[in-house]
């Protein structure tokens, strides 16, 4: 039955059948406890069944939601139903579409005149009916209602109506092309009620709609649609279908207002206009699309942090000295900020090395932008696709080509995927970001498992390829990425990135940002599910997995190590990553001077400068630059990584470069008292906030920010995760939340004297964070509890 | 702290109840002490207890706290960061409000009035401060604002003489009849205009930094009378003891209007309508020893209903409040207690009766001799809350409710967390 005619029906129609129907009251249940309702209506809320937070079913509810809500209700899948809200008839209308589409089998109807038609003849009820739960067992139907972006997408053009339910002023600012708009309320008459049946049809010809014709409905929410479907429905249309995604899912998918190279025109075009200008220009959402560019607008209005993208975190010595006299001359403060004195350790015109392999400076002025862009074009840098919901920044292993066990060098890998998306509008506009990896050698230097897709290397026979993992990332939602279990050539490996992007764009959602990730959506499809939707998406079938050779998880490249052809390659530690623009353009002076003319960029927000022939690393080892950013750090100073924090993110709770960088020095200085300083690396992680963007689940130590507060005061404060190793495959444990951020490094050297005492022979931190209860962790982090003797040693 | 901390449970943090899908995929749960919006959101908000003061919009030092228009309920325009303070300054879940009354009191060391047998044992008082009856001098001031037109008359003075640039209000919206909207009056005439009580909540303390913007005022150096329920101002009042980024800066002074419960407004409008009422017609609504009037623009009265029969459109939030008389205010107004045409006010800080005195040109004031009835309607209002109130009633009690603490108090009662409609959870925004 469903939907078919008389779907609306009058509250006379309904009085004399209370006994036959039953009514459903849609509106929320307070409303429905406390304000009364028609005699004998079961509540079944729309805010319980509206879901638009789904990743791949839109919409629409899940199934256990739905049947649930019903079955509470004491509805069974043959009853008919009569569907009311107080709102004009789309809640209503939306349950019956909702019911239609899961496959309810008996009658549905919709109230004419709502709760308000009821009123005025009829008296409300508050006395609830007796329910008895059912079982709700329903088939979908063989032909859905429902139809998703690609149907619209075939329909365009062709004898299919597609009709636009908004207003006429929506209509009129943008809808699908060739939509007819037909603002659901036309419907109606003044007071609520359903017009007659000849003026209806007189306006529904007007706009090409005849029941003999497929009609698609679409509107924001999927709200006002149903309204219109269900009348057309009682008007004897039987091909209806309709568009969940709707215009706010098309439009994000489509709109060339989200084409990066579109956006750098007009950047160009309004740079002299000031941000008001280019907002006048291009729109009040164009701050948030300046992300395609590398545009982030910092916390300081008018100023930005620009990203440059780094594929593989290889530069040449001439893009490195680009990048930083453009860090010294356009990263300055302006006077009413502090000028030079902005930041009290490292004053201003310096540039962030990030965790993705990419620069990031500051205090960019939207004027200077297109002389940036300029100079960067000469020597084939970009920033295009550096944010924004696009490829990002390829990251691979720093020492790709030069580390003598590597199976593959992946520069070509790299080089190849970056350039197929860079600029492409179908891969510039995905639902979210999509981070890729890949890595040749076999230390897992590029971090698989945080990817949304990484390649690491295999073995098939004689072949050489990769082993493809998915779904993995950080953020408030970790997840370490799946296994295909599939074996990749190296050549197939740009079709892999696009076929990802492609299942990507047709089952996540443009509408729900937080839960949009890849990772959710392999989490909802299943693994199994996505490597098949994967399959379909290549021109080619899948190997099984090859022999993975993957053996260790490498944290840092920091010291001098040989390469494959005898020469060095000298990782330098810059702590926090942070480091002055000229000293960078000096960084890649010295690669002129002692190596092949080439610097990289380490996931560790570190660099790294190759081809150092044996006679010449003396020389190199004393120059003055690397007392600062040295290749033989303390322990801590060598695995500090932290986010840009409160200083200029408006997301940070804390600070995190300058407090960082003051712990780690610290904290070295006490290690070397306590005669800890023979420790290689201890890998201290601090986000400002919760979202992850210093990585603190692969720390030993991960803090991120938080604020503490007790009776007597309120405080900067960090949460505290412990024993993060990725060659364990495994994350930072929080073990204690709010820890005043004063009292934190203090408590993670009673950490560190603790693991030195009672550690077993080559027992990793990670492993003996696992093996002490999280109890005695604390306790020692919080400076309570039994304590190792030399805890004493202070932290200054 | 030391001592708590180190009983907890070797647990990771009890897990929402909302299933979000963020919670599910991960290895890794969070700490102890850790809360989002979302634990907020859904113990607070999805469950009917928000009474709309405003603080979470206040607290949150990354604006990522909006206010939905239709609900006028708090929601999350961007990015959560998991910093925890909306919970600490809600008074409905993570702010022990009773605590926060009781350390303004100590910290006033005024007189007391009144003994009332607090619920841990304690001699609580109800009333704190000094008792006054009080009028407006000016007649039409008088006539009007609520019972005698003091706290127009105080408020007006002090802006006048420039001991304030302005007073955060409510008034009627336009567009909506009985709904309350804040508003930041600078001048006597915006204050007349803005006089009588609004009886729906403002999510006042949240719109501080935009009716500041909007009346071309500087927070870093504003001085803002802040006028609101008891809840508003336990809310303000946490945020001035715990500032963190100068959030509270621009409040100089603090008025408590006496409450017993505030209402929904839509459900209000159409519980003024089942009387057969048009709410367009209301001009002012007043309740006065247990009865609700409504008049209408010509001062007739069109409506006179016990309280009672409103019940439906209230607030349940307010239901577990104890702070009838505003407790944590430099300030307290109200009705009750000094008769037809006057005033109540309750003079309780230092800051408050340094404003009193300087406003005591406009003002005609006599100490309040009697406070029985004041007290009598405190009390019962006090024993209302206890009885709702879940968790423990503890004026004496640490500062903090953590979410676990609220959870075992909650929880199995009928104002346990609700799971989130996933539908709100999707107001986040890209940010990395």
């Amino acid at each position: 039955m469903g939907l078919s005619a008389p779907v609306v029906v009058s509250p006379e129609w309904l009085e004399a059948r209370l006994e036959s129907v039953t009514p459903v009251d849609v509106r929320p249940e307070r409303a429905y406890a406390d304000l009364g309702h028609v005699p004998g209506a079961v509540n079944v809320p729309a805010e319980r069944f509206r879901e638009p937070g789904r990743v791949a079913a839109g919409t629409l509810p899940d199934w256990e939601t739905f049947s649930g809500l019903l079955e509470r209700a004491g509805i069974g899948p043959d009853d008919a139903l009569v569907a009311y809200d107080d709102e004009g008839g789309p809640l209503a209308a939306r349950l019956l579409l909702t019911a239609a589409t899961f496959g309810h089998r008996g009658p549905l109807y919709l109230l004419d005149g709502g709760l308000d038609g009821w009123r005025a003849s009829y008296p409300l009820s508050s006395d609830p009916p007796a329910l008895e739960p059912t079982s709700y067992e329903v088939e979908p139907p063989a032909d859905s209602p429902l139809v998703g972006r690609e149907a619209v997408e075939a329909a365009v053009d062709t004898d299919t109506v597609i009709v636009d339910t908004r207003t006429r002023a929506e209509f009129e600012a943008s809808h699908v092309p060739s939509a007819v708009g037909l603002d659901w309320e036309a419907l109606l008459d003044e007071e609520g009620w359903l017009k007659p049946r000849a003026d209806l049809e007189h306006l529904l010809e007007s706009r090409g709609l005849v029941p003999d014709r497929r009609v698609i409905l679409y509107c924001n929410t999927a709200r006002r649609l149903s309204h219109t479907f269900v009348v057309l429905a009682h008007l004897g249309f039987d091909d209806l279908a309709y568009y969940e995604g709707s215009l706010t899912d098309w439009v994000r998918a489509r709109a060339p207002a989200w084409d990066p190279l579109e956006l750098a025109g007009q950047v160009r075009a309004h740079a002299d206009d000031g941000i008001e200008g280019l907002v006048d220009a291009c729109g009040d959402d164009v701050l948030s699309r300046l992300k395609l560019v590398g545009l982030y607008h910092q916390k300081q209005p008018g100023y930005f942090m620009l990203r440059t993208k780094v594929p593989g975190g290889i530069l040449t010595s001439e893009q490195a000295r680009v990048i930083g006299r453009v860090a010294s001359e356009f990263a300055c403060a302006p006077e009413r900020y502090g000028a030079s004195r902005q930041n009290p350790i490292f004053g201003d015109a310096y540039l962030d090395l990030t965790t993705r392999q990419d620069v990031q400076m500051h205090w960019i002025r939207l004027g200077d932008v297109p002389e940036i862009w300029d100079r960067y074009e000469a020597v084939g840098l970009t920033t295009l696709q550096a944010c924004g919901n696009s490829v990002r920044n390829v990251v691979s292993c720093p020492a790709a080509g030069l580390d003598p066990e590597e199976t593959l060098d992946v520069r070509p890998q790299v080089e190849t995927i970056s350039e197929r998306f860079l600029g492409d509008p179908v891969y510039g506009n995905l639902p979210r970001k999509l981070k890729v990896s890949v890595t040749g050698c076999h230390e897992n230097c590029a971090r698989a498992q945080i990817n949304d897709l990484a390649f690491t290397p295999a073995v098939d026979g004689d072949r050489r390829g990769f082993a493809v993992h998915v779904g993995g990332g950080l953020s408030d939602g970790p997840r370490l990425a799946s296994d295909l279990g599939v074996f990749v050539e190296p050549e197939q490996v740009p079709a892999v990135v696009a076929a990802t992007a492609e299942v990507f764009k047709t089952y996540g959602s443009y509408l729900d940002t937080a839960v949009n990730r890849l990772r959710y959506l392999v989490e909802e499809l299943g693994v199994e599910r996505f490597r098949e939707e994967l399959e379909r998406a290549v021109p080619f079938s899948f190997d099984p997995a090859g022999e993975a050779v993957t053996t260790s998880y490498r944290g840092d490249h920091v010291g001098v190590h040989d390469q494959a052809d005898g020469r060095h390659y000298v990782g330098l530690a810059v702590p926090v990553g942070r480091l002055a623009g000229r000293e960078f353009a000096t960084l890649a002076d010295l690669a002129d001077a002692y190596g092949a003319g080439e610097l990289r960029l380490t996931p560790n927000q570190n660099a790294l400068l190759p081809h150092v022939g044996a006679a010449d690393l003396e020389p190199l080892l004393a120059e003055p630059l690397l007392e600062r950013y040295s290749p033989t750090p303390g322990p801590f100073t060598r695995g500090i990584v932290t986010c840009t924090g409160h200083e200029f993110c408006s997301y940070g709770v804390i600070e995190t470069k300058n407090r960082a960088v003051g712990w780690a020095r610290s904290l070295d200085a006490w290690a070397e008292r306590c005669g800890l300083d023979e420790r290689e690396v201890i890998r201290l992680h601090l986000s400002g906030c919760s979202a992850s963007c210093a990585q603190p689940q692969l720390g030993d130590v991960g803090l991120r920010g938080e604020i503490y507060r007790d009776d007597h005061r309120t405080t900067a404060a960090v949460d505290v995760g412990l024993g993060g190793d990725l060659g364990a495959g495994r994350f930072a444990d929080w073990i204690a939340g709010r820890v005043p951020a004063e009292a934190a490094p203090e408590g993670i050297g009673r950490l560190v004297l603790a693991y030195e005492a009672e550690r077993l022979a080559d027992e990793r931190f990670s492993e003996w964070v696992d093996r002490v209860p999280n109890d005695r962790l604390r306790g020692l982090l919080e400076g309570y509890g039994d304590a190792p003797e030399s805890s004493t040693a202070e932290v200054r | 702290m030391s001592e708590d901390r180190s009983k907890r449970a070797d647990e990771p943090r009890l897990p929402g109840v909302g299933g979000d899908p963020r919670e599910s995929v991960g290895p890794v749960s969070d700490p102890d002490g850790k809360t989002w919006f979302r634990d907020l959101d859904e113990a607070v908000v999805e469950t009917d207890r928000c009474i709309q003061c405003g603080t979470c919009v206040a607290a949150c030092p990354s604006d990522s706290i909006g206010i939905e228009e239709a609900t006028g309920r708090p929601t999350l325009v961007r990015m959560c960061t998991g910093c925890s303070r909306c919970w600490d300054f809600c008074p409905r879940s993570g702010l022990r409000y009773e605590r926060i009354v009781d350390l303004v009191a100590r910290d006033a060391g005024l007189p007391r009035h009144g003994r009332n047998e607090g619920a841990d044992g304690a001699d609580d008082s109800i009333i704190v401060g000094e008792p006054y009856a009080a009028r407006a001098r000016d007649r039409s001031e008088h006539a009007a604002g609520q019972d005698g037109g003091a706290v127009t008359a105080l408020l007006a003075e002090l802006l006048e003489s420039g001991a304030l640039d302005g007073a955060l209000v409510a008034r009627e919206r336009a567009d909506e009849p009985l709904r309350g909207e804040a508003f930041l009056a600078t001048s006597r005439a915006d204050l007349r205009e803005a006089a009588g009580s609004v009886y729906t909540q403002t999510m006042q303390l949240g719109r501080l930094e935009e009716t500041l913007e909007e009346a071309g005022l500087d927070a870093s150096d504003a001085r803002i009378a802040l006028v609101g329920t008891p809840c508003v101002i336990e809310g303000a009042a946490a945020l001035e003891r715990y500032d963190w980024a100068g959030e509270s800066e621009p409040i100089a002074l603090t008025v408590a209007l006496m409450c017993t419960r505030s209402f929904e407004h839509e459900r209000l409008q159409q519980a003024v309508e089942s009387h057969g009422v048009d709410p367009a017609a209301v001009e002012k609504l007043d309740v006065d020893a247990g009865v609700l009037y409504a008049v209408d623009a010509d001062g007739e009265v069109v409506l006179e209903e016990p309280i009672g029969s409103f019940d439906t459109a209230a607030l349940r939030g307010c239901l577990e409040c104890s702070d009838f008389v505003g407790g944590a205010a430099d300030i307290s107004a109200g009705s009750v207690g000094s008769g037809e045409g006057s005033t109540t006010l309750v003079v309780r800080t230092e800051r408050g009766r340094r404003a009193f005195e300087r406003a005591s040109a406009g003002l005609e004031t006599a100490a309040l001799a009697e406070t029985g009835a004041l007290e009598r309607i405190a009390d019962w209002n006090q024993r209302r809350a206890l009885e709702a109130l879940p968790r423990r009633f503890e004026p004496r009690g640490s500062v903090g409710i953590t979410y676990e603490q609220h959870r075992a108090a909650y929880d199995g009662t009928d104002r346990e967390p609700e799971a989130l409609n996933p539908a709100r959870v999707h107001q986040y925004e890209e940010w990395c």
